[in-house]
């Protein structure tokens, strides 16, 4: 149970966007500025990031409907975001990919722990300044949406199946139809 | 900073308008301004994020709401 009181249809962060539609409109519109628009970084390997960060803080709603998004993204390849999640140095993903997750992994654990030798892997591997800067800031980002759906005990379904559909419209469409979403079925009640 | 092209590549955005300012007056600033004017877009979101939970309408003060943001930037050691 939350420890405020929201909709009960609304699981993670989505029952957050439903109590608090002014904050939701920002955040929706960073996470699709982040994983959504066009990129050097594919969504898909935008959507490993947040999902690896999400699993590293512990958040099962972020990391199970990220992963699911980071899947279709991939072609429906649940198990590399598995992989990636147990151990992204011996996942099928490129070496850019996994400096960028080192990176990211960092981050996590407090921004003073990236090192000099963390950014230069990244840039050996090919990565450019603003690929590095994005990997910063979406594992920022991801550490405050995380604290944001844990901080306040949103319910989470237990079954990863449960994400796949909405996985496949994020995916598809973005995040800015979320925060519109939400209203039309405020405006419905 | 890590990112020289950050710093090398501001956006228009009214951060750019402050660096200039800051840097023509020789005053020192705060740094993540230039990741501010770098990514003009997610930082406006942001922007409008931090502005609706210090300043938006609600019970808590603004200055209540700042002591909570200083104190959990004092507690992730962040000095800025």
């Amino acid at each position: 149970m939350a420890h405020i009181r929201l909709s009960e249809e609304l699981p993670g962060i989505r029952g957050l966007f439903d109590f608090r539609p002014e904050t939701a409109k920002p955040l929706c519109e960073l996470a699709d500025v982040l994983l959504h628009a066009p990129g050097t970084l594919s969504p898909g390997e935008r959507e490993l990031i947040a999902t690896y960060v999400s699993s590293r803080n512990d958040c099962f709603y972020c990391q199970t409907s990220h992963g699911a998004i980071a899947a279709h993204h991939l072609g429906g390849d649940e198990e590399l975001v598995q992989q990636v999640k147990r151990d992204f140095e011996q996942a099928a993903v490129s070496d850019k990919l996994k400096a960028l997750l080192a990176i990211a992994g960092k981050v996590q654990r407090g921004g003073k722990n990236v090192q000099p030798e963390d950014v230069e892997r990244a840039r050996r591997q090919g990565a450019t300044d603003r690929e590095i800067h994005d990997t910063v800031l979406i594992a920022a980002a991801f550490c405050m949406y995380n604290r944001y759906v844990d901080g306040l005990a949103t319910w989470a379904p237990s079954d990863p199946a449960a994400y796949r559909g909405r996985a496949a419209i994020v995916a598809e469409s973005g995040y800015l139809g979320i925060p519109r979403d939400i209203a039309a079925a405020q405006a419905g009640r | 900073m890590f990112l020289p092209e950050v710093e090398a590549n501001p956006q228009p955005s009214p951060t750019t308008d402050l660096i200039r300012v800051a840097q023509s007056a020789g005053a020192e600033y705060p740094q993540i301004w230039h990741m501010f004017a770098y990514r003009a877009q997610a930082s406006a979101h942001l922007g409008a994020c931090t502005q609706e939970v210090m300043r938006g309408e609600g019970p808590l003060s603004a200055g209540i709401r700042e002591l909570i943001a200083a104190f959990t930037s004092f507690y992730n050691d962040c000095l800025f």
